[in-house]
């Protein structure tokens, strides 16, 4: 009972349970909390880091995981001939390259791989060695029939890309008119180098977001449209190309000649319908390319235009009254001398008459005429004309030929540039100056683009003195002149041909010739200009007037049907109008 | 107040599944559309293939060696082409001249 009354008094001391009395010591739970709030810190510091400090660093290597940036190709403009057929188009074909480092095949894949691509393994190792790590050209602008089976094949680490090629359907006969690119789709040669920038695109791109499977789902950022190169419209005639391109090849062929030119002008226009050159070249087939082949002679080759000078000579005569129409000139006795140097006619005449002195194609009779008059006045001829002035055509390799100042003229200079000696120009400078008489008058600006406006020209001479030089062309290529063969069926022509020895070192060689032939149809109102040149005939045959005067008639005939220009010259029709009656059979 | 934050809640998981599904459908259907715009690509690249591949058929010198070996045919000339007038032509030429014509009379 004591003891119970006891206790009462004292009571129980409940908050100081032994029970609650932590084994452990206090500062432990506090350094556990201590250490997770360092913990929340430390991840408060982390976050802060990430987000704010470094968040560039992040953003970027997130970005790279799931962002791409897709390559938009663009396409290379075609170049057009002036009715719209192709002439170089662009084509995408698979190029095959590889990631070396990923690269794995068993034998016979391999095999069946080196088969298909036509290598041998060598060849295949150096390929993949080629490149980095991630990366190597195997065979670039494939067929896409070969890429298909390659495909098929299954290998790992092998891949396609789309490249595009270059198709040139006209082949060698536009060949040197077009041009060509690289592997890179650079214009290398003709109107693809002249015309680079305009027919070149700009590839384009944009950003996506791929998901693990490698499908696009979501564009990011800025898209850079791609654009494409032009089209460029060019004033060839596919076909009158073509023509030309075959006539000046059997030419070469049938005189063993070792190379020939044609350039066909539109007179109104002045636009170059056909430019064509043997050897020409496949642009498909470029492996093994000599420089001969490459060469565009009608624009890049110089020489002496020789007896085609004569008429503008004479042309100027007329014009400023130092000669007439009906004047007869002095050739006897076939020689004469200038400053020492003497100057022959091939075929002595004893006189001829103005027209005849183009017709029978006189030196002298021409050489009479020019030392009436000033150099001045015959070098403004010449450069009015394009001698010596570079041809505004914005092609590649278009030489400026040589005419000197006059003021440096000795008269035997004067002498011989009437007849075509010491000068030189390109056979397209060569047609074009015979535009002046073919435009009564004016000379045109020649353009390699299609133009849909006559060009408007520069008067030179006037329409009268054009008609007559005109008439006299007409007389050198008919009976009696030196180019009877130039004629064409239905179609009157004009023309004056040029034969030359070649130039060689700081002389003329005496066994190679060069023969041409400018002209132009119908003679009344002439529709084109067809300037015709074959280098070193080597049959025997070198005239003008037998070697390239036939191609200038075929050139003519064919041109100008296709121009749909009807002929001006009665033709014994072999056609049958009408029906003819037949017999009833009898059975 | 407690019914309300329920709807309020439902209607929070409805939008937010919906938008799952919305987002998902916008990848596949922006998938197809990249699809589709490779084989727009690819279907132009033939086409300028093709377009390449029938000029290549039909060149001046395919044409040609055709006519002259396989059909026979001879370059035309002037001899062997009969010459007709447009009569259409030939009509407003006529009639022109006769308003000319009355005009000075």
């Amino acid at each position: 009972m004591k003891l119970r009354s006891r206790s009462t008094t004292k009571g129980v001391n409940y908050a100081t349970s032994p029970l609650l009395a932590a084994p452990t010591p206090s500062w432990r739970s506090r350094f556990v909390v201590a250490m997770v709030g360092l913990g929340f810190a430390g991840l408060l510091g982390r976050a802060a880091y990430v987000q704010i400090i470094d968040a560039e660093f992040f953003r970027k290597q997130g970005e790279k995981r799931y962002a791409h940036t897709l390559e938009v190709p663009s396409n290379r403009g075609r170049i057009l001939d002036r009715n719209g057929a192709l002439l170089a188009s662009s084509v995408p074909v698979p190029s095959v390259w590889a990631i070396p480092k990923d690269f794995s095949a068993p034998p016979e894949q391999l095999r069946a791989l080196l088969r298909l691509l036509r290598m041998d393994a060598g060849e295949f190792e150096a390929r993949l060695a080629s490149g980095s790590a991630n990366f190597a050209w195997i065979r670039r602008q494939l067929d896409p029939e070969l890429w298909a089976q390659v495909k098929a094949l299954g290998i790992k680490g092998l891949y396609e890309t789309r490249e595009y090629i270059r198709r040139y359907p006209e082949g060698e006969s536009a060949a040197h008119v077009v041009g060509f690119t690289n592997i890179e789709d650079q214009g290398q040669e003709g109107i693809e180098l002249g015309f680079q920038k305009q027919l070149q695109g700009r590839d384009g791109s944009r950003g996506v977001v791929k998901d693990r499977l490698g499908h696009v789902v979501e564009d990011i950022g800025q898209a850079v449209e791609p654009s494409d190169g032009r089209d460029i419209q060019l004033s060839i005639d596919a076909k009158v190309q073509f023509f030309a391109y075959q006539r000046v090849r059997e030419a070469v062929l049938e005189h063993r000649a070792k190379a020939g030119s044609v350039v066909v002008l539109d007179v109104q226009t002045g636009e170059i319908l056909a430019l064509a050159n043997y050897p020409s070249f496949n642009p498909a087939e470029r492996s093994r390319l000599t420089g001969a082949q490459l060469r565009n002679r009608a624009l890049t080759d110089i020489f002496e235009p020789g007896s085609t000078m004569k008429p503008f000579v004479v042309a100027l005569g007329l014009e400023t009254g130092k000669t007439r129409l009906d004047e007869v000139v002095n050739t006897a006795p076939g020689s004469m001398v200038v400053s020492g140097i003497a100057i022959k006619d091939a075929h002595p005449h004893a006189s001829l008459t103005l027209p005849e002195v183009i017709q029978k194609s006189s030196n002298i009779g021409t050489v009479r005429i020019s030392m009436r008059m000033q150099p001045r006045e015959l070098w403004e001829l010449y450069s009015n004309v394009g001698y010596g002035q570079k041809p505004q055509i914005s092609f590649p390799g278009a030489v400026t030929g040589r005419l000197r100042p006059y003021k440096t003229w000795r008269p035997i200079e004067q002498a011989t540039m009437a007849y075509g000696y010491g000068l030189s120009a390109s056979l397209l400078q060569m047609a074009r100056a015979y535009t002046v008489f073919a435009r009564d008058g004016e000379v045109v600006a020649v353009s390699m683009l299609r133009q849909d406006q006559p060009a408007p020209g520069l008067r030179v001479f006037s329409p009268e003195t054009a008609r007559e030089v005109r008439k006299m062309l007409q007389m050198a290529a008919g009976p009696g002149g030196t180019a009877p063969l130039a004629q064409a069926m239905g179609y009157s022509v004009g023309g004056k041909t040029g034969t030359a020895h070649k130039q060689e070192g700081r002389g003329y060689a005496s066994n190679k010739y060069r023969a041409w032939f400018v002209g132009m149809a119908p003679i009344d109102k002439p529709r084109i200009v067809v300037a015709v040149m074959v280098d070193e005939p080597g049959k025997g045959v070198y005239f003008g007037g037998a070697v390239a005067a036939p191609v200038f008639s075929q050139v003519v005939q064919q041109t100008l049907r296709t121009l749909n220009v009807p002929p001006d010259l009665e033709v014994r029709a072999q056609v049958v109008t009408h029906a003819l009656p037949a017999e009833p059979e009898s059975f | 107040m407690s019914k309300v934050n329920l709807i309020l809640l439902l209607a929070v998981i409805a939008s937010s599944l919906m938008l799952v599904s919305t987002a998902y459908d916008t990848r596949r259907l922006f998938a197809a559309i990249h699809k589709a715009e490779l084989e727009s690509l690819r279907l132009a690249g033939e086409h300028q293939r093709l377009e390449a591949e029938r000029q290549a058929q039909a060149t001046n010198l395919r044409v040609d060696r055709t006519a002259r070996e396989r059909l026979a045919m001879r370059t035309a000339t002037p001899a062997v082409t009969m010459y007709v007038v447009d009569p259409m032509a030939r009509a407003a030429s006529a009639a022109a001249g006769a308003a000319a014509s009355g005009i000075a009379r």
